[in-house]
Parts: structure tokens; sequence; C-alpha cells
């Protein structure tokens, strides 16, 4: 990094002390590593598919206020919905709906205030990105769902950018189940047409025979850099499943840590990604079953179109311990052009001897002949196309088990082929 | 396995694990111990080698110096000191033998110890059915023996040391040397070119199908030396080579590394095939010792139709690291990688191939079977890449590992990167242990558990064993065999 650089983001850091009682401490170490690291190059094996030049070159810096941009509709019902607008709480945008007894959801700011102690729970990351987020967050949601309590719809939790170019937003959101409750949150992202960067990091302790079910929808600006992580950490026969949809930004990338704590857990994660145009969409899982008789499942696919990339790198790690471990692993990936690219490193690191653990990855075009076929009977080419992409892509959002935002995303994705189709001038 | 009481009656005559471990007692003619610019020149002297090749060697031992050993891999070693060991040793009794019957006999018994690899003496004494097969032996730094030269010569084969190949073709040597493997192109390459002793070196002339298989023997003998030779096989428009490669050494307490570069390249319809039974001594049950495999082997398929197919036993060596590759370069040229690693008690593999597709219609096939037992960790890393002119493009990758020990890993990395929407590419990977079903049926009808386990093994390794000549495979199989005794239960 630049030295220029180097003193942007120190004394950024340095700007926040005070804001988040008790995270001084932790912000100067995050930040100093950070500095120690800078951001990745492609030589880093993580890195190696994303397209981090941008970071290299250019200071991103919080931003305060908003300019008053039109919040989106809602993917489908949801039962409360936080708004966060260039990274802060947005009150006004927000719709609590209802009362929540006992449950406990607050700005992160109010919850430090109200222990300090909560600050050893935050996790700090380790690579740049996390650590930058880590010294930089001004706010996020705190979601604490006590034992036993399942809430049927989800919570949207709705990201907004309306910053300027170099603006970006760090936000942090902490989430506890207690035993054998269950949540379903949407995070979702959007932003008008500037280079902004949102980082954000999401942390997840799912005790005991608790359930987390968790969509992203990532449909940023055509020109933002979206990086995100998810940390989780899964107690005995819990479940956690995660369906990541990237659609929008410039270049995007999402980190699914999962960690399998305790036997019998259950983790899926699903996720679809559509690159066209110059965009690239890196998808990471690290799966680590620490203990066993635990499942874990990922099924991703993912379409490149003009100079688009889609990457995934896929890792499984099976500790001694984690015996009776089932973890099995699905990438396809199609191409609609030459200029575009599909990469995939789907990685299995296995150390315990009694277990099941596969992986399959594909990469080519639609079939010919399943398009013949159905032009054979009648179907226009485009609709032919349309179709087959539906039933690619419909397998990763299976889990998806709202209706209502399951439809949603099938439409984004239907419009998304009708513009490429459109773009082509050609009906196939 | 039918070969399993044989198999058990060898490891009981060895008395121990590793039955190549003997040393002979020769005089050595030694390098100075150390790496330098003086050791290159005096290996270079040593070979009598032309001007060129010296400043080739000079180059990259230039190279080398500015480059860092390579981390990413999946193996742990402690740091190698360069300057500890000796990069050049030759038996001191032999300068050029002009036949077998020149060589050391004290050579040739170690040959004979080592059983399979000078076979052809059955073949010289006229038993009837036994295989052809010409042999180039490397002992330490040097080739020892070439066998069956007169009788290649005829159909215009070229097959002899590389050293003796430098003068009398050089033109060849100039024109392909590094052509495939740059001096610049890894950290123990580059290592290679700056120290390389000897080597083998194979020419087929257009459309001539070698008479009959081809070998280099490998063996390290000299205490605290590495071992780097360089193998080029050129095979000529429309011809066809088999090659097959074996290596042992003695047991030794300290690590022992070897560093070698083969380089293949096909022209027009040529095809190589290109087998390997990799036994270097794996060191003991504590992990003492044995040998460092780190090497690069490449293939180039220059020209149109060509077709390379890589096969590997790996059963030996401390640590590996080997990515044999294809760059298919020529249209409608095919590349294929069949491997079995296997790894016990505290031995380190990191292996798997590289398909770079550069050229229309090429198709390559990655089969890989790994097997880990002990406390052995067992990694395949592999990488498919496709270009963006490499229309139609086909691959199929199955890696498959067993796991046979609680305490021993197994690793999957494959790397897949495609730039053209016609190339239709298949991964597929599974990791599981002998399944408790299997073992029962064997058990059931009177296996004993280490039987029951060799034949399931077998069966598991079966798609790779199947692409291995007749006389290499029943070798191999006995191998797999020998590897994973005592590693059950």
């Amino acid at each position: 990094m630049t030295k220029q650089l180097i003193e942007a983001y120190a004394s950024q850091a340095e700007s926040l002390h005070g804001i988040l009682a008790g995270m001084d401490d932790v912000r100067t170490s995050a930040m100093s590593s950070f500095l120690e690291q800078g951001f990745p190059g492609t030589k880093n094996e993580e890195w190696r598919y994303s397209d981090m030049r941008a970071f290299h070159k250019k200071h991103f810096e919080l931003v305060s206020g908003k300019s008053g941009i039109a919040i989106p509709e809602p993917l489908g019902d949801y039962c409360a919905r936080f708004v966060f607008i260039n990274g802060r709480y947005d009150e006004e945008s927000s719709d609590i709906g209802q009362v929540w007894k006992d449950i406990s959801i607050r700005p992160l700011a109010n919850h430090f205030m109200a222990n300090e102690s909560r600050v050893d729970e935050l996790i700090k990351g380790s690579d740049s990105v996390s650590l930058l987020n880590t010294a930089l967050m001004r706010d996020g949601l705190v979601l604490s769902i006590p034992s036993n309590v399942g809430i049927g719809r989800p919570i949207e939790i709705l990201h907004v950018m309306d910053g300027s170019d170099n603006a970006a937003a760090h936000v942090r959101h902490v989430i506890e189940l207690g035993e054998g409750s269950s949540v379903s949150i949407i995070e979702r992202f959007v932003g008008d047409d500037s280079a902004y960067w949102t980082n954000s990091v999401l942390q997840a302790r799912i005790t005991e025979n608790a359930k987390l079910r968790h969509i992203r929808v990532q449909e940023e600006g055509a020109n933002a850099l979206h990086t995100a992580k998810a940390y989780v950490n899964l107690g005995g026969g819990s479940e956690y499943i995660c369906t990541n949809v990237a659609l929008g930004g410039a270049m995007s990338r999402f980190d699914a840590n999962v960690r399998i704590l305790m036997d019998g857990a259950q983790a899926t994660v699903n996720g679809v990604a559509l690159a066209a145009t110059g965009q690239s969409h890196d998808m990471h899982t690290h799966v680590s079953h620490l203990s066993g008789n635990a499942v874990s499942e990922q099924v991703f696919r993912t379409i490149a179109d003009s100079r688009g990339t889609t990457s995934f790198q896929g890792k499984v790690t099976v500790a001694e311990d984690a015996q009776r471990t089932l973890a099995n692993q699905s990438f396809k990936a199609l191409i609609f052009d030459k200029t575009a690219q599909a990469n995939a490193k789907p990685e299995l690191e296995i150390l315990a001897d009694d277990v099941k653990c596969s992986h399959g990855a594909t990469v080519g075009q639609l079939d010919d002949k399943a398009i013949f076929y159905l032009t054979s009977r009648g179907i226009d080419p485009e609709t032919a196309r349309q179709m087959l992409v539906s039933a690619f892509v419909a397998e990763a959002l299976e889990k998806v088990d709202f209706d209502d935002v399951k439809t949603s995303l099938m439409g984004r994705i239907a419009s998304w082929m009708l513009e490429r189709n459109a773009d082509k001038g050609t009906g196939g | 396995m039918a070969a399993t009481a044989e198999t058990r009656q060898q490891v009981e005559d060895m008395s121990g694990e590793y039955k190549y471990g003997f040393v002979t007692d020769v005089e050595m003619d030694m390098a100075p111990k150390g790496l330098s610019e003086e050791v290159v020149r005096f290996i270079s002297a040593k070979k009598n080698e032309p001007e060129w090749l010296l400043e080739w060697r000079l180059k990259a031992y230039k190279s080398w110096l500015k480059m860092d050993e390579p981390d990413w891999a999946k193996v742990n070693y402690p740091k190698i000191d360069y300057n500890d060991m000796y990069f050049f040793a030759a038996p001191k009794s032999m300068d050029k033998p002009k036949s077998l019957d020149e060589v050391d006999p004290e050579l040739l018994r170690t040959y004979e110890k080592l059983g399979s690899p000078l076979r052809e003496q059955a073949v010289l004494a006229g038993v009837e059915g036994a295989p052809r097969v010409a042999v180039d032996a490397v002992f330490d730094s040097v080739s020892v023996a070439t066998t069956f030269r007169e009788e290649l010569k005829k159909s215009g084969v070229i097959f002899m040391s590389f050293s003796e190949a430098v003068h009398e073709h050089p033109e060849l040597i100039k024109k392909y040397l590094g052509s495939v493997v740059p001096q610049r192109d890894n950290y123990f390459a580059a290592l290679n070119c700056a120290v390389f002793s000897d080597g083998t070196f194979v020419y087929i002339p257009k459309g001539v199908r070698c008479p009959m298989e081809l070998s280099t023997y490998f063996r390290i003998n000299a205490e605290n030396t590495g071992q780097f030779e360089r193998t080029l096989i050129i095979a000529d428009e429309g011809a066809y080579v088999s090659y097959l490669e074996g290596c042992t050494a003695p047991m030794r307490d300290e690590n022992q590394l070897h560093a070698a570069v083969v380089e293949l390249i096909m022209l027009d319809d040529a095809e190589i095939k290109y087998s390997t039974v990799q036994n270097w001594y794996p060191g003991d049950k504590e992990g003492k010792g044995g040998i460092y495999n780190f090497v690069t082997k490449r293939a180039l398929c220059k020209g149109k139709n060509s077709k390379v197919s890589w096969t590997q036993v790996e059963t030996g060596s401390a640590v590996t690291w080997k990515y044999p590759s294809c760059i298919l370069s020529g249209d409608n040229s095919v590349g294929e990688f069949y491997s079995v690693a296997v790894t016990n008690n505290y031995q380190q593999a990191d292996t798997g191939t590289k398909m770079i597709h550069m050229g229309k219609n090429t198709r390559s096939r990655i089969i890989s079977k790994g097997i880990s037992a002990g406390k052995s960790q067992n990694t395949y890393r592999g990488l498919v890449k496709v270009l963006p002119g490499a229309d139609n493009v086909r691959n199929y990758t199955q890696c498959d590992s067993l796991l046979v020990s609680s305490e021993s890993g197994a690793h999957t990395v494959p790397y897949i990167e495609v730039k053209n929407p016609t190339a239709q590419i298949e991964h597929e990977a599974t990791t599981s242990k002998i399944s408790e079903d299997q073992l029962f049926y064997c058990r059931a009808r009177g296996f004993g558990e280490e039987e029951a386990v060799a034949m399931i093994v077998n069966g598991f390794c079966r798609d790779v064993m199947q692409h291995l000549p007749m006389e290499f495979a029943v070798e191999a199989q006995k191998l797999l065999g020998i590897s994973l005794e005592g590693s059950v239960g």
C-alpha cells in the first residue's frame, strides 16, 4: 500500500475512537494488523480470483448523511425491516412492525453501551478486509433470539448506499440464537451508480438445536465494490442455511466461514452468481467440521457472459475427531461468451477416516440437445434458453423457503437473461 | 490379490519394509560439497560439455539464486541446506563403458539385486518370452549402462544418456532443451538446470513406432548427495514410444534430494506413453530419512493430433512434490494422467497434474487415486485451464481418496479455469474410508484383514493400473501391497 493510503486508513480508525464503548483497543490492534498485511494481491492464494486493484489505488472513506434515495420495495413479506443508509441505521425508513417481546434487537452502538464486555465476543478476523471492518465498524444490528422462540417471517436487513465515489460502509451484524430458537434474515444490498465500497461482516452464534436461515441478495450499483463475510458457529444439532445471490456491483466477494463445533449440526451454503459486462463475482466457502455426525451441503450455480467472471473457492475441512461426517459440494458454471470466464477451486482437507465427502464441478454452456428438444416442440429459442437457465439456477435456490422471496429472485434472474439477449440482439 | 502370499513372503524376506535399502560399495568421484558457481563449472567440466551448455547452466544458477523455495504445497520438511550436500557423484571405476561387459560388476550386481530393471539379462541369455525392454541405468549422477542400443539404432531410434547426446546430437539438444520447462520455471527446475548430472535422451524419428519399451532406472547410492537428472524425449511426426521409469535408494537416516526434470515433446500425430513406478526410500516408521522427490515433469503436445499419457504409481519418497503436466497446444491433441499415490507412516505426497488447453478440440482425462495410511498426508493438486482460443475442449477429472487410518489425511485441491464457452469440463472427487460392508464381505469369505484391504485397494486403483504396461503393472500391484503392510488394524 502507498504511504498515503496507510496514513488515510490509520487516521480514520483514530477518528472513530470513543464512538463505540470499549472498542478503542480493538480498533487499534485490528488496524495495525491490517496495515501490516495491506490489501491482498492476486498472488495471495485466497484472493487469486478477486480483482482487488481498486483497493490498492484509492482510499475509501466513511461517509455520513443521506441524500434521500428511494428505498426499494421489500423482497417479500417480512416481520421487520431494518434499513442502513451509508452504513448507519436509519430509523425513519425502518419498519419494526410489531412489538418485540423478549427479543433484543438494537443497533450496535446501544449494544456496547449496555455491556462493554460484549466487545470480547466480536470476531476480529484475520484477512485484511475483515480486519478493516473491525477497525472501522460504526453500526450494525444486534439480534438475540431467546431460547425456544421461533420467528416465522424473515427479518429484512437492507443496506442502501447513496454516497459518492470512494464512500465506504463497514457494517457489522451480530446474531445470537438461543437454544431451540429459529429465525430467518434477508440481507440485501442496493445502491446508486457511484463507485462505493460495501464491506459487511455478519457473525452468528447458533446454539443447540437452533436454526438460522440466511438469505443474501447482492444488488449493488453497477460500479460498486462489495466484500462480505459471514462467520457462523454451530452448536449441537443446530442448523444454518445460507443462500447467497450475487447480481450487482462491479466486483463482489462473499466468504462464508462456517464452523461445526458440536455433533449433529447441519450446514447448507448455496449460491447463485450472474456476471456480465466486466463484473466479477467471487464466492468462498470454508466449512470446518470440528465435530462429528454432522452434514454439510453446498450447491453453487453461476453464469458468466460478456467479460463477466464467476469464481468459486469452496473448502471443506474435516478435523481428526469429526468422524461420521457427510460433506457434499456441487459447483456448476455456464459460460455464454468467449470473453467470459469461470474459475473453480473446490477443496477437500480431510483428517478423519470415517467420512463420506465428495465434490463435483462442471463448466460448460447450455446443452444444444436440450435447446433443440424444446424448440422442436414449438418453443422459441429465447424462451428455451430462459427455461434451461431457470432450471439450472433453481437448484441453488431450493433452500429459500419463502415462496414470495424465491419468486422475486427468479424474476431477477429472468430479467437478467432478457437483458443479456437484448444486449446481443439475438434470440438465442 | 493373487500375489498376496508372495507379497508376504517378500516382506518377510526383506526382514524390514524397504527391500531396496542396501548400499553398493563402489568408489565415488564427488564434486566439492555445497553449491556455487565453481560446482556448476566443475560438473560441466567433468562432463566435458560445450561452452553453450555451461552458459545455460550458469544462467539457470543465477536465476535460482534469486528464487524462493515454494511453500504452497501441503508438505512440511526442514529447510534444505544446499551447502551440506554433494551435487555430483559418479562411480569412479567407470569412464564411459562401451557395453555392459565393461560396466563395474559391482554395479551390475546392484541392478541384479534390484530385480526387475535389468531384466534384459534374461533376454540376453535367450530366455523365451521374456519382455524386451531397453534400459538406461542411472547410478547416482551418471548413466552407467544403456542396453539394446544397436538394435534401436537400426530403426533410427536414439536412446542414450544425456551426456552422450550432448556430444552426439547437439543440434537436437540445443533445439529442445528447456523448451518445455524453461530454466526459470520453478525453484527446483532451476536448480536442476544448473547442476543436472545426467539423464536419458530419446528421439523417435518420423513415423517410427519404437520396437520395444524404453526404460530408465534411477538409483541413488552415495550419501549426502542429491540426484538431478533430466529426461528429454522427442517424438517426431507420427512416432510412438512407451517409456518406463523406476527408482530406488538405500535406507539412510538423512534425507536426500531428488530434483529431476522431464520434458516430452510431441510433433504431429506423435504419441508418448510415460509410466513411472516411484519407489524411492520413504523413510522409516518414525519418519526418519527418505527421499525428497521434487520433480518437474511436463509434456508439450506441439503437433496436431498428438497424444501424451502419464501414468504414475507413487509409493516411495518421504516427501513428493510432483505435477506431471500437459500443454495441449496442437489442435485435437490429447492429454491423459493416471495416478495412484500411496502414503504410509509419515510420508507426505502433494501430487497431481496440469492440463493447459490451448488448441482446438483438445481433450484431457485425469484419474487420480490417493490412499493414505499411517500418519501420512496425501494431497491431489491439479489445474485444468482452457484458454479463449481453445474451442470444443473436453475434460473429465476424477479424484478419489481412500483413508485407511484415522490419523492420516487426504486432501483434494483442484483448480478449474475456463475462458471458452464451448468447453465441457467435469470434475468429480470423493473421499471415504474402506467400506465396512466390503471388508465384512471379504472376511466372511475367509480372507484375512490385510488381504481383504489389499484386495479392495487394488480394486480401487484398477482404473489406473490397467494403463500400466503389463510387467510394470504386476510389480506395481505388489508394491501397493508392500506399502500398505502393517497399516491395518
